[in-house]
């Protein structure tokens, strides 16, 4: 994004975007040797949440010491509030499933506000997509098993649907669950880090750009004000992506949770 | 000159959910006065309705960035 701002035509060019946005969408190469950043915080995102659960478990005292109030609380958060809040009756199934994908987008969203990582691994779209895939897949298992093929009749036309209305009401049914679903869940957690990442990247190297790099010797007066302006918007920013971060990660594992138990509990 | 359009279409996808966020949040906070024990329930449904709203500002501003 910086780098484009640098080449940019600003006489023919309204808005400047970076040369390749394709690179939002890039994973890196499977099999070869070099291994990219991406794939390192990946790992770590990965790594992270079975170490802080294995060292915050491993000695089950009753008195909690503070790793291990932390991660209980986590724990009994998305236990209570989202597996057996939303789903209900059948809940403590998906336990495991919705707190392994709460910890892994938690930590990989919290890269974005980790000092010298400042890169959220979820703002690549492979891993958001994958991710609500596999919930995709879950709940559509999750449907069969429960009703059978009728599931997709239910999925389509809801109970009480009158005739005439059938194949308008499939048409919407078949795009808004089969389709948007896991597309907007993808799509969520992917542009709000993504708009996080831009906006923290900008305002904060504005301090660079006016302050330390001026230009021109006699424009530092005037510059370095508007830089200051910025820098202090994007500590204020810091502190706001830093919400986001855990919000939506909540609002990953809640939907998952939601959209399981339509398919569990097909009456409500 | 596309980009620009672009932008446009990305403030104009941003109002729509700009309101019913508002609406979702004012309405949220105005419950949970009303009837301070099921604060926990009224948020979780809150925060389900924002992301529900949210998504087609998001799908905008992806767009902004696809085809702008």
């Amino acid at each position: 994004m910086i780098t484009a701002a640098e080449t940019c035509d600003f006489i023919n060019n309204v808005v400047c975007k970076p040369e390749n946005v394709n690179s939002l969408f890039e994973f890196g190469n499977f099999g070869s040797s070099d291994i990219s950043r991406t794939e390192i915080l990946i790992l770590l995102a990965a790594i992270i949440p079975v170490v802080l659960m294995f060292f915050g478990l491993r000695k089950k005292s009753v008195v909690p010491g503070r790793l291990q109030s932390v991660i209980e609380s986590i724990f009994t958060f998305v236990k209570d509030e989202i597996a057996l809040g939303v789903i209900g009756r059948g809940g403590e199934k998906f336990t495991p499933y919705l707190i392994s994908v709460f910890m892994f987008i938690l930590v990989g969203n919290l890269f974005e506000v980790t000092p010298l990582i400042n890169f959220p691994v979820t703002s690549r779209m492979a891993l958001p997509l994958f991710l609500s895939l596999v919930t995709y897949v879950i709940f559509l298992f999750v449907g069969i098993r429960t009703e059978g093929i009728k599931y997709f009749t239910n999925l389509l036309w809801p109970p009480g649907v009158p005739v005439a209305l059938k194949p308008l009401v499939g048409a919407i049914e078949l795009v808004s669950v089969l389709l948007v679903r896991p597309f907007s869940l993808a799509v969520r957690l992917f542009a709000n880090l993504v708009a996080g990442h831009v906006m923290l990247s900008l305002l904060l190297a504005s301090a660079y750009f006016f302050v330390v790099q001026p230009g021109v010797g006699e424009y530092i007066i005037s510059k370095a004000p508007v830089g200051l302006a910025w820098f202090t918007l994007g500590l204020a920013i810091y502190g706001f992506e830093l919400i986001v971060s855990i919000l939506q990660a909540y609002i990953f594992t809640l939907l998952s949770a939601v959209y399981i138990q339509t398919s569990l509990h097909p009456e409500h | 000159m596309e980009s620009a359009y672009a932008l446009i279409g990305y403030g104009l996808a941003a109002i729509g959910p700009g309101i019913g966020i508002g609406l979702i949040a004012g309405n949220a906070v105005q419950a949970m006065a009303r009837q301070p024990e099921a604060a926990g329930m009224v948020r979780t449904t809150m925060f389900l309705g924002i992301a529900f709203t949210e998504a087609l500002a998001l799908i905008g501003f992806v767009l902004f960035f696809l085809v702008g």
